[in-house]
């Protein structure tokens, strides 16, 4: 009886271990946030003073006003909803639609055409910068939403995952449904999309981030003040002192822009664990 | 509703290679058919092309007599139950049994009156708010069973639907499969390579080997009188004996000569045979253990089985060919022990080189 006493003894010290081990790495993980927070709640001639301040009382949400009170930013925070929002529906919509494409259905060429797509993941945006704004200038596309979204629907990634999670989920179904009298669309959409939930949330996180945090398109083609999204705007907010001179309401326009995602990571955050881990679907 | 499914010269071709060469055969209303053989054999394909799930390259398939073979699966009044069950994940039992009588735009209060007839038949009526992830293998073996009763079908097809069950649920099932088939009286084909589901099931079982029907009838037709060597060696376990023979057929009933100068006497008509090489063939159960040279043959015991209502003996001849026979549970016999085998003749078998097979008159 002793023997079992020991062992139960040891592993609740290497649980300790480990716990202390897990604290310590989410500290280490958190420490940034916390001080992008401490700053934006400190006055900004205080942190010039001594940048320490910042653990130290009176806080204030002085720089949080001063962001709202810019007016611009709402219309940036709802021009990043627009574009992040309809990039993320379509991709959702072209990738699960290619996806069971590529995965269930036969026709000349699907080979060929998937490794094109995957071809699509090994070229960087730098590459066809250039002649994407040629085109769209051309077509009159900057400064408008849909020169916004457009580039991002190009999504190899979502096409390949969307492609692998199809392929996962066993052929059987489908062909339960044929015997059911469900037609190919039917099928597609009461019977396998349902199933790719976990593939659609992961995808859709993923890219919605990606919007929401894209400095260099929105850059070269929201030239107009309110087409900014929130990235442009913000970097337009600053000058050159701004590092040093307004730290605190720098620190607060972060936070504002990070806020929305943390609530999009928060609600989906299970999704994005199942679809890593590759648990999802079986 | 009930069946007769009629199916005429079907082949079938994936690319280059032959699966189904000309089968024909003719399913009664109200049959149980089994399709029993090896991997490969083509026995799922051929479920799978009457399901629709798979076209047919020639040949015809017909349901009381109306061409279906080129007909939707859904459109074929076919039901089928998948070896993975093929449940919908992300429904509840009750829409997993809705699904196919919605798309066919059938009445609320009809479905939800089925579902509830078939649950009860079934006794699943607790299940149906659960989902498959919820559900024990055998529950959800049930559920694909429900699925297919909702439908009223004119044919259930099973496609091997107790291979992923433990031993102990897999027998209760079949049993209830049984019992179901009596209830409903309706047309089952149920593919399988395990053959006490066949002999326990079918009224006929089609024995299917290398693309083609082998043989066709009831389960002991199949046993006691295998068309061909194949059929004999894979129907009954342990396999039948097969020791290769020269025969003698000077008498009425031919005699058959091993290598090692043991004959045996059978009672198989001389002028039923050909002259030549043959296989002679016979059950372990037909095969008795007695005192060593009071035989056909003495043998040498390898290795006992002991399954408790009798045993069975392997013992290798002279020749070094083994021999499987039968004695009482409670044998006396060890492993070493030089023992004698009692062929019985009138139970014997012989095979011609082409495999055709020869019996006795009277099994």
């Amino acid at each position: 009886m002793r023997a079992p006493a020991i062992s139960i003894k040891g592993r609740a010290f290497g649980d300790r271990v480990l716990l202390a081990l897990v604290i310590l790495l989410s500290l280490v993980m958190v420490a940034p946030v916390l001080w992008v927070i401490g700053l934006s709640l400190k006055e900004n001639a205080e942190l010039m003073a001594n940048p320490n301040s910042v653990f130290q009382a009176p806080y204030t949400l002085k720089n949080y006003i001063n962001t709202i009170g810019t007016s611009s930013v709402f219309v940036w925070v709802f021009n990043s909803i627009i574009v992040s929002g309809g990039l993320t529906l379509g991709t959702l919509i072209l990738s699960s639609l290619a996806g069971y494409g590529f995965a269930r259905l036969n026709f000349p060429g699907r080979n060929v055409l998937f490794v094109i797509v995957l071809f699509g993941l090994a070229v960087p945006e730098q590459a066809v910068l250039v002649a994407r704004h040629q085109i769209f200038s051309m077509l009159n596309f900057h400064n408008t939403y849909h020169g916004l979204i457009l580039p991002g629907l190009s999504a190899s990634f979502g096409v390949f995952l969307m492609t692998q999670y199809f392929k996962a989920i066993p052929k059987e179904l489908d062909e339960a449904a044929m015997l059911d009298n469900a037609g190919r669309f039917r099928t597609f959409w009461k019977i396998l999309l349902p199933l790719t939930v976990p593939a659609q949330a992961t995808l859709g996180i993923f890219t919605f981030l990606g919007a929401w945090n894209d400095y260099l398109w929105p850059l070269i083609s929201a030239t107009k003040k309110d087409m900014y999204t929130l990235t442009v705007g913000m970097a337009s907010t600053q000058t050159n002192f701004a590092q040093s001179e307004g730290i605190g309401f720098l620190m607060a326009q972060a936070v504002f822009a990070g806020a929305p995602i943390l609530i999009v990571y928060l609600f989906f955050q299970k999704y994005i664990v199942t679809a890593v881990s590759g648990a999802a679907v079986r | 509703m009930t069946a007769d499914i009629e199916i005429r010269n079907v082949s079938k071709h994936f690319g280059a290679m032959m699966v189904l060469d000309d089968l024909s055969l003719s399913i009664k209303a109200r049959e149980f058919i089994v399709f029993l053989g090896p991997s490969g054999c083509g026995k799922s394909t051929l479920l799978r092309m009457i399901a629709g799930l798979e076209t047919v390259d020639t040949g015809e398939i017909a349901i009381n007599n109306e061409r279906i073979d080129h007909l939707p699966p859904g459109k074929r009044g076919i039901a089928m139950v998948f070896q993975s069950y093929a449940l919908y994940p992300h429904m509840s039992v009750r829409d997993n049994m809705a699904f196919g009588l919605e798309n066919i735009g059938m009445p609320r209060d009809v479905i939800d009156a089925r579902i509830k007839e078939s649950a009860r038949i079934l006794e699943m009526e607790h299940l149906l708010e659960r989902k498959p992830g919820q559900l024990s293998g055998g529950q959800r073996q049930r559920v694909a069973i429900g699925r297919a009763i909702v439908k009223e079908p004119k044919a259930f097809l099973f496609d091997e639907p107790l291979s992923n069950l433990d031993a102990a649920l897999r027998t209760r099932t079949r049993i209830e499969l049984a019992q179901l088939h009596q209830r409903l009286q309706s047309t089952m084909i149920f593919v399988t390579h395990d053959q006490i589901e066949a002999m326990t099931l079918a009224d006929r079982i089609v024995v299917m080997n290398n693309r083609k029907i082998e043989q066709i009838g009831s389960p002991m037709e199949i046993y006691d009188r295998p068309a061909t060597k194949f059929v004999a060696g894979f129907v009954g376990a342990p396999a039948m004996n097969f020791v290769e023979a020269t025969l003698d057929r000077s008498s009425r009933n031919a005699t058959a000569r091993f290598a090692d100068g043991v004959s045996v006497h059978t009672e198989i008509a001389s002028n039923q045979t050909i002259d030549g090489k043959c296989t002679f063939g016979i059950r372990s159960e037909d095969v008795r253990i007695v005192a060593a040279g009071q035989g056909n043959a003495d043998g040498v015991v390898d290795v006992l089985e002991r399954l408790g209502e009798r045993t069975l003996v392997y013992a290798r001849l002279g020749d070094g060919q083994q021999i499987v026979g039968s004695d009482v549970g409670n044998s006396r016999v060890a492993v070493g022990d030089k023992v004698g085998l009692a062929f019985d003749g009138r139970k014997s078998h012989l095979f011609g080189e082409t495999g055709r097979a020869w019996h006795a008159r009277e099994v």
